[in-house]
């Protein structure tokens, strides 16, 4: 076994857990600075893994646990989410009544759960990885224990949280049960032949649905705007980046690596899935008045845009295109542009409405006057979260259309898609755009002192912006990481 | 060496996101960086090209978007027009910027006016370096951005903010055009690159077929717009609402001469056909605002029309088939025009921003320098040997003469005349006679910082004619017969005499025409405390003055109608888009978001019955 190849793991679980032990050591005042030091200790973590790490597939762990070009892109979009969130807790720490340190602690046990599921590559892995991150986050939505709110975001993640593992756990064992394998590329080599097994077609069907509720994908994202809402700001800030991310690194593997051939057939399936996702969360979206709760329906529209991607890619498999990596390549593009406009997004929240009770998206009224960076901020991630140029989030959604437009000449229904994606984008330009008008044109505003933001926080700031910018206009780099990463797939 | 161009073109623009970010508060740190940054880009483009040929023509590019087939590159293109008009821009624009602290030290918003000069000047040496269409484009429109909101810097003012919407819109309509010859040459040619094109034009001078000439004059468009030229040329004289040295660099030395440099840089793709259109537009709109010059009272506007006028030859010189002179010709009155701009702004501010030339007076002795100086540069504007402004001047009519062109050759001289009246004209009126006012009474000189702009612009102004610059400009067109000249001291002593050996007629003719202009503004301007000609000329001096009533026209002809069709499609807008469709889908929308919110109940019994009911229609929609 080749322990080297975890090594960011690792590193990851012994810097959660000097970070225990040298909280019982600083004193109350001093302890946010913690969040600093781990903050700077994933950094380091990072550099060493863009410096030293290269992506050649290895398998390790009796090839349950892979590191490949999929899992060293994922690993390093996790580290920096990671890196930013916990500089958001450590601004978040007046309102967290106890237990900064454990609180940073947990970040990085989520993330390591994180880290495992970009290299899982076999069903116990998944299945252990999965339950890492999802125990660590029924924590950390509930962790503002005498908030009423936060204490029923917990809960109710932690409830359809239990139902969704009862299903993937039980999906997992049919699967296995049928074709006594659990490792993704000997089930790869026996799974054409259990294409018309109804039982294990049903076992991977409720392992899907485990993923689909990870990611917040209709029909299994019911509890995703009620724990945006109630949890603190940076666990849903990490929720939405990173959980998600997760799930959708894990659904990669499993309908590209596992069973590709199975998924062939089920592009109209991703399809529809797809497209009631997109309208389901940007239609919610539109009544809300809470900005989480609005952030919440806006991810789930957001995983629609990527199973968008997804989808295009199940087409991929069956007829021999010209480039058949566009659409998870297009997924994994997105993912890197929504990164930074959400955790922007989250950022500015967390500053803008420290003294606030709730987030309700009038509360920001006059921001564009209190702080013109927190605004500028704001309106940036918005207009990339909605897809204008020359912003992330435009290309990505570009790319991933045409990956789907690819597709349409073999199969129409692929141009029903992409035309109901369309009309979720301009109904998304509506409250995105709500949110920009509350910041500058609201007349409502009450409190017109201006916010100090820390160094650390205006260089985060800064750092989402650039990152917004830079993904925008100059797609080339992160493009072909990521056309590179999707060549672990079997596409 | 590559590095050192690109330096070039992005030192303005980090000064200006600098100064836009981070030094808004702190007046004397924007103009120092404004400042150093286009003087740096200067002294660097000297190192570039002493330590590198002009020609043969290369590119440093990288790809900037690749999806698919589908390439666009980012790069820069080095040849003897972009480099030499490099150094023109950043040096004209250099002094520009000194005289600008000088100019503008006192107002409100320096780092702004700063902020949007550096802007201004990363766009116009972006137009210059640009290789390919589709970054010339981004960079035309950025150019139009900054001059708007230069033109617009005093936004107070709404006479400033009606100027610059009117430049703004008025340049649209030549791009629309514009866009519409690139998007049609890639659709022929499936390639937007300089160099490219040329290669494929030379290998199938066929390609373009029947839209070769439609192309050439959808190209043109975009000049049209930019440079001014009949039927556009009418946002110009307005954009004298932005401050001075705003005028003298962008709409007189480098911006509004974009467009004539686009078609020099484009050449190879106008047939004969459309450079026939091209070069009598450029004759007409000499013409037309020269006459109109003779009657404007405004020392700005004067000099305004005075630069569509010679714009008018440059895109005559294109039309003609010589584009070195018309570069040569650009570049001459980059200097000359420059230092016209910057002299009038000096007499501006010791008139204490009065613009009326029949309010100065006898300025001669308050204001040596500037006099001294202005007159150099009416010299060469007036096309007086040896000033620069008659080599270029005159190269152009020769070219009319010698393709046998009589009617643009007579336009031409015309032309010369004209000017010499009305540049004599406002020297008389400003700098000789009796003082018209009280402020011209005790007028001062500026100072020095906004007076060795003036020298320096004063010098080139002299000896540009002569110091070879058609020279390296025909390098590029090698056409031309400018590349046989000597080098050294014996070069400009070729160069000064070579108008007469070359073309004796159209040279003595156009000096002839300068002179007569020059008695005749005698005659009638020397110590003249009011303007003689409306008497004599009656009604058309009045047209003159109301610039032929051009605005009016368009008003009628175009405004109303597109009044009339916006007030319509206004209404359409309001009760059919908004009310009809735009609510009714608002409505069903907001209604479903609605209806949606009343599954998201909260009640945890419902989500997780409503989860069980998706896995079950999970199983079913894939397993059926």
């Amino acid at each position: 076994m080749n322990l080297a190849l975890l090594s960011h793991e690792w590193l990851v679980v012994a810097l959660g857990l000097c970070l225990l032990v040298a909280d019982l050591w600083t004193p109350a005042s001093a302890r946010r600075i913690l969040g600093y030091v781990a903050a700077a200790g994933l950094g380091a973590i990072l550099l060493y893994s863009l410096i030293a790490v290269r992506p050649e597939l290895q398998p390790a762990c009796g090839n349950m646990y892979v590191l490949d070009g999929l899992a060293l892109f994922f690993k390093r979009f996790f580290l920096a989410a990671a890196i930013i969130v916990l500089l958001m807790s450590a601004e978040f720490f007046d309102r967290l009544q106890a237990g900064i340190g454990e609180f940073y602690a947990l970040v990085l046990f989520a993330l390591t759960g994180m880290l495992f599921a970009a290299s899982a590559n076999d069903f116990a892995l998944l299945f252990v990885s999965l339950e890492l991150i999802t125990v660590t986050f029924y924590v950390l939505a509930s962790f503002q224990r005498t908030r009423l709110n936060s204490l029923e975001a917990g809960v109710k993640y932690l409830i359809m949280g239990a139902l969704s593992t009862s299903f993937t756990v039980f999906g997992i064992a049919l699967v296995y049960g049928i074709s006594r394998k659990l490792n993704f590329n000997d089930l790869a080599a026996v799974a054409p032949q259990f294409g018309g097994n109804r039982i294990f077609l049903f076992g991977l069907l409720l392992v899907l649905v485990g993923l689909g509720f990870k990611i917040a994908a209709f029909p299994f994202q019911l509890w995703a705007p009620d724990v945006y809402q109630g949890a603190p700001s940076p666990t849903t800030a990490f929720l939405a980046v990173g959980s998600k991310a997760a799930g959708f690194v894990l659904l990669l593997r499993v309908l590209f690596v596992a069973v590709p051939d199975i998924t062939a057939q089920w592009s109209r399936l991703l399809i529809v899935i797809s497209g009631i996702t997109i309208l389901y969360g940007n239609l919610c979206a539109i009544p809300q008045r809470n900005i989480k709760r609005l952030l919440g329906y806006s991810s789930i529209a957001h995983a629609g845009y990527m199973l968008l991607g997804i989808a295009a890619s199940a087409a991929t498999i069956a007829n021999t295109t010209q480039n058949p990596g566009a659409g998870a390549a297009a997924v994994l593009y997105y993912l890197g542009g929504y990164l930074f406009a959400v955790l922007g997004a989250f950022t500015v929240i967390c500053l803008a409405l420290r003294h606030v009770e709730n987030e309700d998206i009038p509360a920001l009224a006059g921001l564009g006057q209190r702080s013109p960076l927190l605004a500028t901020t704001l309106t940036l991630a918005m207009v990339s979260l909605a897809g204008i140029p020359p912003l992330a989030g435009f290309f990505g959604k570009f790319l991933l259309f045409k990956a789907a437009l690819a597709q349409g000449p073999a199969h129409p229904a692929y141009y029903w898609l992409v035309a109901a994606a369309i009309a979720g984008v301009v109904i998304s330009l509506w409250y995105y755009f709500g949110v920009v008008h509350a910041v500058y044109w609201s007349k409502e505003a009450a409190n017109l002192s201006p916010i100090s933001i820390s160094r650390t926080m205006r260089a985060t700031l800064y750092a989402c912006v650039a990152g917004m910018f830079f993904i925008g206009l100059c797609p080339g780099p992160l493009l072909d990481c990521a056309a590179e990463a999707v060549k672990a797939l079997r596409l | 060496m590559n590095t050192l161009p690109w330096l070039i073109l992005l030192l303005p623009l980090g000064a200006a996101a600098f100064i836009t970010l981070f030094a808004q508060g702190n007046r004397k740190l924007s103009a120092g960086l404004s400042i150093a940054a286009v003087v740096a880009g200067f002294v660097l483009s000297l190192v570039f090209v002493s330590s590198n040929p002009w020609e043969p023509a290369r590119e440093s590019t990288f790809t900037w978007l690749a999806i698919g087939g589908f390439q666009v590159d980012f790069g820069l293109r080095f040849d003897a027009l972009s480099l030499l008009m490099v150094l023109v821009v950043t040096g004209v624009a250099g002094v520009i910027h000194i005289y600008s602290w000088g100019y503008m030290k006192d107002d409100p918003g320096v780092s702004r006016y700063f902020a949007c000069l550096s802007l201004f000047t990363f766009s116009m040496l972006g137009i210059v370096l640009a290789s390919n269409f589709i970054e010339l484009f981004i960079f035309w429109e950025l150019v139009g951005v900054s001059s708007y909101l230069l033109i617009g810097f005093w936004f107070e003012r709404p006479a400033a903010a009606d100027a610059g919407k009117k430049a703004f819109l008025t340049n649209r309509l030549g791009d629309f055009g514009f866009l519409f010859g690139i998007l049609m040459v890639w659709t022929i040619f499936g390639s937007l690159n300089f160099s490219a094109l040329q290669e494929k034009l030379t290998l199938n001078p066929g390609i373009l077929g029947g839209a070769a000439t439609l192309i050439g004059l959808l190209l043109f468009c975009g000049a049209v717009g930019k440079s001014a030229q009949f039927p556009l040329h009418v946002w110009l004289p307005d954009a004298m609402e932005g401050p001075t040295p705003v005028s003298a660099l962008i709409h007189a030395a480098t911006m509004v001469a974009a467009g004539v440099y686009m078609l020099c840089r484009i050449f190879f793709l106008l047939n004969p056909p459309s450079l026939e259109v091209i070069s009598w537009i450029g004759g007409f709109t000499a013409v037309l605002s020269a006459v109109i010059a003779l009657q404007q009272d405004d020392i700005k506007r004067i000099l305004a029309y005075s630069t569509l006028s010679q714009l008018g030859y440059m895109v005559m010189g294109v039309g003609l088939q010589d584009p070195t002179q018309a570069m040569f010709h650009l570049t001459t009155h980059a200097f000359f025009k420059a230092l016209l701009f910057l002299g009038a702004g000096s007499v501006i501010i010791a008139m204490h921003h009065e613009q009326d030339i029949w309010k100065m007076g006898a300025l001669r002795g308050k204001m040596p320098v500037t006099f001294w100086t202005f007159l150099a540069g009416t010299l060469a504007l007036s096309a007086v040997w040896p000033f620069s402004g008659f080599f270029s001047k005159d190269a152009i009519i020769a070219q009319a003469l010698s393709r046998q062109n009589y009617p643009l050759f007579v336009l031409g001289i015309t032309v010369a005349g004209l000017t010499s009246f009305y540049m004599f004209r406002l020297v008389f009126v400003v700098f000789f006679g009796g003082e018209k006012s009280a402020p011209a009474g005790h007028a001062q000189e500026s100072p020095q910082g906004m007076l060795w702009p003036l020298r320096i612009l004063a010098a080139f102004s002299i000896i540009g004619g002569v110091i070879g610059i058609e020279t390296v400009y025909g390098l590029r067109f090698p056409s031309g017969e400018a590349q046989h000249m000597l080098s050294g001291w014996e070069g400009v002593w070729q160069r000064l005499w070579m108008p007469f050996e070359h073309s004796p007629g159209a040279a003595s003719v156009g000096l002839l025409a300068a002179a007569i202009g020059f008695l005749a503004a005698f005659a009638l301007y020397w110590k003249a405390a009011a303007d003689p000609l409306p008497t004599k000329l009656g009604a058309l001096s009045r047209a003159m003055r109301d610039r032929f009533y051009f605005d009016e026209i368009y008003e009628a002809l175009f405004i109303r109608p597109h009044d009339f069709l916006a007030a319509i499609a206004a209404w359409f807008d309001r009760w059919i888009i908004a009310g009809v469709a735009v609510r009714g889908t608002h409505g069903t929308t907001e209604l479903l978001g609605r209806a949606l919110r009343l599954v998201q109940t909260g009640n945890l019994q419902t989500h997780a019955i409503i989860f069980a009911l998706g896995v079950a229609f999970l199983l079913y929609f894939a397993l059926r």
